[in-house]
């Protein structure tokens, strides 16, 4: 979009970053750099990516941008221009005039950025007031133009809702219609997909190309998904730990011999290098066989007649063999999670049942010394899924410890050898659980069920929370453990690239029944409407230079 | 809309019931007879104590003298005044309205005072200015209800500005409307100023906190991103998005208003259910009693009652739920 | 504390991915007013156990001489400007006007003695003494806070006060602290049936203003009873009456904490109840505890004092702050005794403490859950 071919002199680009460094205060007086002498450029109507992974700096990049760093972070040096004025000597005054009217920020939780106690158009309109002097009849006609041009086909009832009367994906339209209603010249967009599911993603991916291209939008993307920047994005700045470690367009990016920009422009090859041979299935006698499953919830208020009724898992049939890899697909509502959970035994069905190696599972009960469960689950969220006041070696001796498993000391040293398998430095033992990062807290989740010797370990999104290098790292060690203790793995998931890599069937579900049985390979093949579904969102997210393995 | 409130009011009402099974419940497993205590009195006879004995069915079951009260209740009377010989009301209603005439202007006042000023407090969060407010606020809110009401009568006292407790003058019945109600008006300052100062430093810094709560929330963060101005921002947004606990604030604070009324009431003479109460437990009168702790019970109810109003008005979410 | 401090950043180091920019932060642990806060109530505990001590009379001596005296003055000049390291009294006579006046006599000094004899005394009910720490010779007097209508030194009376007015709180804290665990425990843990029952009767405690349930419950029971039934009657009234609040507390956070992911986990390796109870849950419910009874003694203490100024509570003639605060209630004694009113701002230094240890671990406690 440079206009140097021609002769002319280059323009003033809209924003320029030069050699910016951001501190945040840590614990102990020492400042913690996440953003180290970047430097960025952006001209008007270019839209710019920025890669990393998180901690690598990106989101306090666009804070700073606005000058919106929280009250413990502050921008160390470098300068911040736009349009040629300087971004952090700006009066108060001048500044508001900025935010919103020339540049608008939009954020990964569209839910959290809207004002919950007031309508959709009093947010949208306000903005309006604050920053042109336009008639009230006026506002009305800009704020619907605007809502238009974000999609919606009624934008008289949003201009009247609330937050809570619109799904995910529609408000993040309305939190884009109301970073542009003022008509700024540049966007920075900081993750603004990752809080939605896949299909809806694509939506906005989709919305956002059609304003870039219709409004002459300049914008900076900030994201982790590289698919999502192939089409969208004319340069990406890719960054590591604060710092920039390439930058070019998507194409010249796709062919540099580096290792890491390689793992994020294309975490799917990493995942398939670490996914590399499923062992076969050995036995041909099933290990679990689910029949007839159904479950209804119903939920009824205090006082009130109305009922609702929701069909969460309606006749299930199911069979897995033991040492395959075994993954469930469907969108949220779908009623995977509560298949995993009755068959993990935390929930009762009420009807069918549920065989492991021939012997009935029924809920968990008092475990009356001796024996432990055969079926474990991992939940996706490690933080939750532990005691953040246990130590490590608590954890992962709590199984044993509740079936009163030989001694304190032989658990112990089991412990120790778990978290060495899991590859955990088992030096760590004694710390709380609060004090490991996330990566490392799913992997003490893993060898606390491992402690268990389960035939089973059903996996519910258990590695959606962690980012595409720590999700290949994980694949590794699961692929690694599944050969050697002969592990079956049941998989929940809605991320479609992830599971073709890592599963040798799939199941989709949706509604709460099971619709399709396929393989991995055959999953773009399908027909049915709720797969292809899937499979389309899959699609739209990833970079047209790479293969998905669909 | 309707039935959201039906089903609030009745919530209160069955609330009600409760409270005064609760204090019959009490005063059945309470050591020793009622009664007995008065027997002391040489004012009152021995015939009379066992005609009312008879009367009010104390030497009855408990739930057969619950009914009586009921019935009683039902008619208006709410029990029977043995100190004073008359149906329990006679004393309790004008008292109420004594009571209302201190506290309603108080909640008022203190919320009027602490709503924008808890705003303000909550904008100004790390300067110098939080820090003195919060220990201003500190300092206030250690103040015993005790020493504050000692200390209006002192004022009162020492400067001759101020009547020294009671309600009205002693000329009060001879003046015109007006008249009268000026000296109202100047008999009210003292109390009411001294409730406020009681009950303000606790509704202020629940002001502050749940704002400063709300003020740290993305959509805050969000909104001033957008270059929204201050002013805008914290009575606009902020105010707005905290409304929903400081409206359950507001039935704690008529709790806590109603409590320390009891006690200014007492030490300033101001002739409220206060210190009737205190009389009544002197003399052993109980059915004032009961009848002056369920008063004080359904002006409770009535504060949370109309914290529900303010609810409904201010959150769309409430509504959207009803 | 600091071992851990250091692990974790040793931790933050080497983990190769450090948790985004948020993990690094901690805000401080302990602040300078948590220790302050938490000495100083120590040590008006342990003054007020050794009242008997420190006080200089015993709180029933009167001293039918000097009704309402002003404080004694301390002097280190005497009347011919001479200095004396000692710092010294002069006896008082009460002049003849009648009201109330006292005058010094420069004849007849008397230095301030350590360790004297005087009134006989016991500590715990165990150790009895007649030495104080400090006092002077009648017929010279150290009244350090003034005497009231009977004589009585103030300042004594305040520390012997001191021992029923806090502890009276802190017992009935700890009371509705221990009753409001049970009860919401089994509330939480059980649900269904039980814990909408407990929830009710909560409620209805709930309903009542405070002080009117407080004066009510104890209008249910005599009046004429001896100190020590008062006092334990106080107690239990007070900390019944209170149970509510903390039932609530503690139902809360075993409801939120038995719907973690780890309790069910556990479950899912055959975990019984008391397990969960003993391993996940009471830890968690004890910091909500521990502050709930911080939040509540300053409440408690005033109850008490509340109640005593009323003339519910204890009575005479042993003191409490309360019933010492009651006597300011006539006009004359508020007017011209300002001293009489010191036993309403003996609580406010302790009320501070105690508020300011509750915010420290209130924030604790956010920021860690």
């Amino acid at each position: 979009m440079t206009s140097g071919n021609l002769g002319l002199p280059k323009p003033e680009p809209l924003l320029r970053v030069s050699a910016l460094s951001v501190d945040y205060d840590a614990a102990g007086g020492d400042a913690v750099r996440a953003v180290r002498n970047l430097d960025l450029e952006i001209a008007g109507g270019e839209s710019v990516g920025v890669l990393g992974e998180s901690g690598s700096g990106k989101s306090s990049l666009a804070l700073a941008l606005m000058r919106l760093l929280p009250k413990n972070a502050r921008v160390a040096s470098g300068s911040i221009e736009f349009h040629g004025q300087s971004v952090l000597g700006l009066s108060p005054a001048r500044l508001r005039e900025l935010r919103g009217g020339e540049v608008a920020l939009i954020s990964q939780e569209p839910a959290l950025a809207l004002n919950p106690v007031l309508s959709l158009g009093k947010q949208l309109a306000d903005l309006l007031v604050a920053h042109a002097k336009l008639a009230r009849q006026q506002v009305n006609v800009r704020c619907t133009e605007m809502l238009r041009h974000v999609g919606f086909t009624d934008p008289e009832r949003i201009l009247g809702a609330y937050p809570h009367e619109l799904s995910g994906g529609q408000r993040q339209r309305v939190a884009i219609a109301q970073a542009l209603i003022c008509r700024p010249n540049l966007l920075i967009a900081d993750e603004p997909l990752s809080a939605l599911d896949v299909a809806t993603q694509a939506e906005i991916l989709d919305l956002l190309q059609r304003l870039k291209r219709d409004l002459g939008l300049a914008m900076l993307f900030i994201t982790h998904n590289a698919g999502a920047l192939a089409s969208l994005a004319d340069n990406i700045v890719v960054m590591r730990e604060g710092e920039t470690v390439a930058r070019g367009p998507m194409g010249e990016l796709q062919a540099t011999r580096d290792d890491y920009v390689q793992g994020i422009l294309f975490p799917e090859k990493s995942l398939a290098n670490a996914a590399h041979t499923a062992p076969s299935i050995e036995s041909c006698a099933p290990l679990l066989e689910v029949r007839g499953l159904s479950k209804r919830f119903v939920q009824k208020r205090m006082l009130s007649r109305k009922e609702f009724v929701v069909q969460s898992l309606d006749g299930i049939d199911l069979s897995l063999s033991a040492g395959s890899t075994v993954a469930v697909l469907g969108r949220s509502g779908s009623g995977k999670s509560t298949l995993a959970r009755c068959i993990a035994g935390f929930e009762t069905a009420d009807a069918g049942e549920i065989l492991l190696d021939g012997n009935l599972i029924t809920t968990a009960e008092k475990n009356k010394g001796g024996v432990l469960p055969p079926v474990q689950m991992i939940f996706q969220d490690a933080a939750t899924s532990l005691n953040p006041r246990f130590t490590a070696q608590q954890i992962v001796t709590e199984p044993l410890e509740i079936a009163r498993w030989k001694t304190e000391a032989e658990r112990t040293s089991r412990a120790l050898k778990l978290m060495e398998e899991v590859g955990l430095d088992p030096d760590w033992a004694l710390r709380l659980a609060g004090e490991f990062s996330g990566g490392q807290r799913q992997r003490l989740a893993l060898a606390r069920a491992l402690a268990a010797e389960p035939k089973l370990l059903i996996m519910d999104e258990a590695l959606s929370g962690l980012d595409m290098p720590l999700q290949a790292q994980m694949v590794r060690l699961l692929m690694d453990l599944q050969s050697r203790h002969g592990l079956t793995y049941l998989y929940i998931s809605h991320d479609l690239n992830f599971i073709s890599l890592f599963a040798q069937e799939v199941v989709v579900m949706d509604a709460g029944r099971i619709v399709e049985r396929t393989t991995p390979e055959k999953l773009g093949q399908s027909v049915h409407p709720a797969t292809r579904e899937l499979v389309e969102a899959g699609e739209r997210l990833h970079a047209p230079g790479v293969e998905a393995a669909v | 809309m309707i039935r959201y409130f039906a089903r609030r009011a009745g919530h209160g009402f069955l609330m009600l019931f409760g409270v005064s099974i609760l204090l019959f419940l009490l005063f059945q497993t309470a050591p020793g007879d009622f009664l007995s205590e008065i027997k002391m009195n040489s004012q009152i006879s021995p015939e009379t104590i066992t005609m009312l004995r008879a009367q009010y069915g104390l030497d009855q079951p408990l739930p057969v003298r619950y009914w009586q009260w009921l019935k009683s209740s039902a008619r208006g009377d709410f029990g029977y005044s043995f100190a004073y010989n008359t149906p329990a009301s006679t004393l309790l209603w004008p008292r109420a309205s004594n009571t209302l005439l201190l506290s309603v202007p108080a909640l008022l006042i203190s919320w009027l005072i602490a709503v924008p000023l808890g705003v303000l407090a909550a904008g100004w969060k790390g300067r110098w200015a939080d820090r003195l407010f919060s220990g201003g606020t500190s300092a206030l809110l250690a103040l015993p209800d005790v020493l504050i009401a000692l200390l209006a009568l002192l004022v009162a006292l020492k400067t001759g500005m101020f009547p020294v407790g009671g309600m009205t003058s002693i000329n009060a019945q001879d003046q015109s409307t007006w008249a009268w109600l000026r000296d109202l008006g100047w008999h009210m300052l003292l109390p009411v100023a001294a409730l406020v100062v009681g009950s303000l430093t606790i509704i202020l810094r629940h002001v502050r906190a749940s704002v400063i709560e709300v003020l740290e929330s993305s959509y805050m963060r969000a909104a001033e991103g957008h270059g929204l101005p201050r002013f805008k921002l914290l009575f606009g947004y902020a105010l707005p998005a905290a409304a929903n606990p400081l409206i359950s604030l507001f039935g704690l604070s008529v709790a806590m208003l109603l409590s320390v009324s009891l006690l200014i009431e007492v030490v300033m003479s101001w002739p409220g259910i206060g210190p009737l109460l205190l009389e009544a437990i002197l003399a052993r009168d109980l059915f004032v009693v009961i009848g002056a702790v369920m008063l004080s019970t359904v002006f409770l109810i009535a504060g949370n009652l109309l914290g529900d109003v303010l609810l409904y008005a201010f959150d769309p979410r409430i509504r959207r739920q009803a | 504390m600091k071992a851990r401090l250091i692990k974790l950043a040793r931790l933050v180091e080497r983990s190769p991915q450090k948790a985004g920019v948020g993990g690094s932060l901690r805000p401080k642990l302990t602040s300078f007013t948590f220790t302050w806060a938490l000495w100083f109530l120590l040590a008006v505990h342990l003054v007020i156990v050794l009242a008997g001590f420190i006080a200089p009379y015993s709180f029933e001596t009167q001293e039918r001489e000097h009704p309402y005296a002003p404080p004694t003055h301390l002097h280190f000049v005497d009347c011919a400007r001479k200095f004396h390291f000692r710092p010294f009294v002069y006896v008082t006579k009460a002049a003849e006007n009648g009201l109330n006046d006292y005058q010094q006599d420069c004849s007849r000094p008397a230095g301030i003695e350590f360790f004297p004899q005087g009134d006989r005394y016991t500590i715990f009910g165990m150790f009895s003494s007649t030495r104080h720490l400090f006092g002077v010779q009648t017929p010279a007097n150290l009244f350090l806070m003034g005497t009231d209508g009977f004589g009585r030194d103030q300042f004594s009376r305040l520390l012997y006060g001191g021992q029923v007015s806090l502890f009276a709180g802190f017992v009935a804290a700890a009371f509705s602290t221990f009753t409001g665990l049970l009860l919401g425990g089994i509330a939480g843990m059980y649900g269904g049936r039980l814990d909408d029952a407990a929830m009710r009767f909560a409620e209805v405690f709930i309903t009542i203003p405070w002080f009117y349930l407080l004066i009510a419950v104890r209008a249910f029971l005599p009046l004429q009873i001896s100190p020590v039934t008062a006092f334990l009657l106080v107690v239990s009234v007070i900390g019944i009456v209170g149970w509510s609040r903390p039932a609530r507390l503690v139902r809360g956070v075993i409801l939120s904490a038995r719907e973690r992911n780890f309790v069910l986990a556990a479950r899912g390796f055959g975990a019984s109840n008391a397990y969960l109870l003993r391993r996940h849950l009471m830890p968690l419910t004890f910091r909500v505890l521990l502050t709930q009874m911080v939040v509540l003694i300053p409440q408690f203490i005033l109850a008490e004092v509340i109640l005593s100024f009323l003339g519910l509570g204890i009575g005479e003639p042993f003191p409490s702050w309360g019933n010492m605060l009651a006597q300011a209630q006539q006009y004359h004694v508020l007017v011209s005794y300002w001293w009489m009113l010191l036993p309403g701002l003996a609580p406010v230094p302790v009320f501070l403490a105690y508020h300011s240890l509750a915010e420290t671990l209130q924030e604790r406690i956010k920021s860690n859950i």
